[in-house]
């Protein structure tokens, strides 16, 4: 989650949640670059490479095929018909050394500013963690910049804690 | 302001041909000359004056013998009570009305990040605006800081010698945080000029130019240009006066500001007061550049860069019949007024005193620190700060509002002390007051203690204990 100062509080939009496809791709990218640019807010260490776009194409469509993976959108209703205002990306991973055995790690989420602190945010969570569930996943996980107070507040909020750390040096 | 493309071709409404960009220009070297004059005056006249403020004695001193009063031993009973009622700080000593003018020197006027030792002729100017406009003791306190908690601690550090902070010339966005943060920390008013003092002279004079030209504030589309300390504060203070935020369009460097703008993230991390009036402005309803943000617009205020050109005459001819235009860069406009009621601006404001509607905030500060110290305020809620605006607006009405005089002029120094009143009722209405006194009470101690500053410059003047104004060049003159 990426919100920050309190926009005025109005009704939740409606939302409508669903796995992306092929054609969404070309409107995803532009949604993960924000959240990519965002980190690099955070964290000189995770400066954005100046072919991200082909990237999160490739790494998009690579997820696409690939059954272990979950990528589903938020979609507009009403006037917002079929504007993809958010998305969330994840995938299943085994643990080789410990139990559960497998687990759901959410990889990106990002929503338009206009769509957050709605409850949209934890729609997709849920959402997400039941399919991360479907698919064998014991335990479910989310990897964001370590300096996103935001996100840490979010996670925290939802019964998730620190349980590996990845710590960093540039080279 | 970067420039963007023309708004439109559309001719001039009212057939009047534009003024041509020679005679623009020469206006421009003269006035260049005016300043530079004014600028090389100002510092013969320093260096003669040594400074612009003193401290003078409040208390008669008939013989070394009242020091046994005034200070010790005497005094000493003074700190005790003090000691276990610190409100009496406020009727024991001068706290009551003794203001910090404290800056970093991080933007200091057009002249930009010239440190705190530059910055202190300018805080010396503005204690003397406190003193001859509000009757208020104010201290420079330019401070060498290094960041935004040091900034902090110092001013936190220094309170209790004060009944209000000032705060001046510090860089945006940083002056937001150090505002939000100290209103918060400190127990006495703290006030950021360039936010607040703009904003409010800004609104008072919108509120009598949609008066005069027939339009509601909550109808009213409305641009403002340059998304700086002043803009920012003015959005936040329009919407609570009763404008649409739909209806609003903020445009900075990168064009129109609205919600998927690509820099919002960045927003919300570095700039979230920018990011907060991204989320609730939309934009407007638009995106692009300034051209098709004042397409149809009502009202357009320009805070940004000191280039005529900045605002272009195709501008103001897009926007709605009528429109108000204030160009409030200084020291020269975005725009030239005659240039902007050429192109059909029925109302056009400037920051400068040499054309009429001049959007200043002396009008604003005097009377607001006059008004919270008085009422002994806590804070400066943003209700205190739009009733100052509204009386100020009320007052030019009552001398009767055109389109060249939406706002008291500074000759106009009587509103003063009502302006006072009503920032001091509003103070007790929004229940920061300590001292909550009638509006009779508050008009008659804020026209009391205005007026005795001017009697206070001119006696001292009268026995020379002020030199007389020099006349032509002073050299290498001193006035002691």
């Amino acid at each position: 989650m990426t919100t920050g100062a309190t926009p005025p509080a109005r009704p939740a939009p409606p939302i409508r949640l669903r796995p992306a496809r092929e054609a969404d791709v070309g409107a995803i990218v532009p949604l993960l670059l924000r959240l990519k640019r965002l980190n690099e807010e955070f964290d000189p260490l995770l400066k954005v490479r100046d072919d991200a776009e082909a990237q999160a194409r490739e790494v998009l469509a690579a997820q696409l095929a690939d059954p272990k993976a979950v990528v589903l959108v938020a979609e507009g209703t009403g006037a917002e018909h079929e504007k993809i205002v958010g998305v969330v990306r994840a995938v299943v991973r085994e643990r080789p050394f410990y139990v559960p055995e497998f687990e759901g790690a959410i990889l990106d989420i990002y929503l338009l500013p206009l769509y957050r602190r709605r409850g949209v945010g934890e729609y997709l969570l849920t959402e997400v963690t039941a399919a991360l569930k479907a698919k064998g996943a014991g335990v479910v996980t989310a990897e964001f910049s370590a300096q996103n107070e935001i996100a840490v507040q979010f996670y925290a909020k939802r019964g998730f804690r620190p349980v590996t750390s990845i710590h960093s040096r540039p080279l | 302001m970067a420039e963007s493309a023309p708004a439109s071709s559309s001719p001039s409404h009212d057939g009047r041909k534009r003024r041509p960009k020679a005679v623009d220009a020469s206006v421009e070297r003269q006035r260049a000359g005016e300043t530079e004059h004014l600028g090389r005056r100002a510092v013969d006249l320093s260096r003669f004056y040594a400074g612009k403020i003193e401290t003078v004695p409040r208390v008669p001193v008939r013989s070394l013998h009242d020091f046994s009063l005034w200070y010790t031993p005497g005094v000493a009973a003074v700190s005790r009570a003090i000691q276990a009622d610190p409100e009496l700080a406020f009727e024991l000593t001068g706290r009551w009305n003794t203001v910090a003018i404290v800056t970093d020197g991080s933007r200091v006027l057009g002249l930009g990040d010239i440190g705190p030792r530059a910055a202190l002729p300018v805080m010396e100017g503005k204690a003397l605006l406190f003193k001859y406009l509000g009757g208020i003791d104010a201290v420079p306190v330019p401070i060498a800081v290094s960041s935004p908690d040091e900034f902090l601690s110092t001013v936190e550090a220094l309170a209790p010698a004060f009944g209000g902070v000032n705060l001046e010339d510090i860089a945006s966005p940083k002056c937001f945080g150090i505002l939000e943060r100290l209103a918060q920390r400190l127990e006495i008013p703290v006030w950021h000029d360039d936010q607040l003092g703009t904003a409010a002279a800004t609104v008072a004079g919108l509120l009598n130019a949609l008066a005069v030209t027939g339009r509601s504030i909550g109808e009213s589309r409305t641009v403002l240009l340059g998304a700086g300390a002043a803009n920012i504060a003015t959005a936040r203070l329009l919407i609570a006066a009763g404008q649409d935020p739909r209806r609003l369009s903020l445009v900075d460097q990168h064009g129109v500001l609205h919600a998927e703008r690509e820099d919002v993230d960045e927003l919300s991390v570095r700039h979230p007061w920018k990011y907060r009036l991204a989320l609730q402005t939309d934009g407007g309803g638009r995106t692009g550049d300034l051209a098709r943000a004042v397409e149809g617009a009502d009202v357009l205020v320009a805070a940004s860069t000191p280039i005529p050109g900045t605002v272009r005459a195709e501008h103001v001819k897009a926007m709605a019949q009528k429109p108000i235009v204030f160009a409030l860069a200084n020291p020269v406009p975005e725009i030239w007024p005659d240039v902007a009621r050429n192109a059909g601006a029925a109302i056009v404001a400037t920051g400068r005193s040499d054309f009429p509607n001049q959007v200043n905030n002396s009008l604003v500060f005097p009377a607001v620190f006059r008004g919270v110290l008085d009422a002994r305020a806590r804070s400066v809620p943003d209700e205190v700060v739009l009733a100052a605006a509204r009386e100020l607006a009320r007052l030019a009405a009552r001398k009767g509002v055109g389109p060249h005089h939406i706002l008291p002029t500074m000759e106009e120094m009587d509103v003063f002390p009502d302006v006072a009143a009503a920032v001091a009722d509003a103070a007790v209405a929004a229940g920061v007051a300590r001292r909550p006194l009638t509006h009779d009470e508050f008009l008659e101690r804020a026209r009391v203690l205005m007026a005795r500053s001017g009697r206070l410059v001119r006696t001292l003047a009268r026995a020379h204990l002020t030199a007389p104004m020099p006349h032509g060049p002073v050299g290498q003159r001193r006035s002691i």
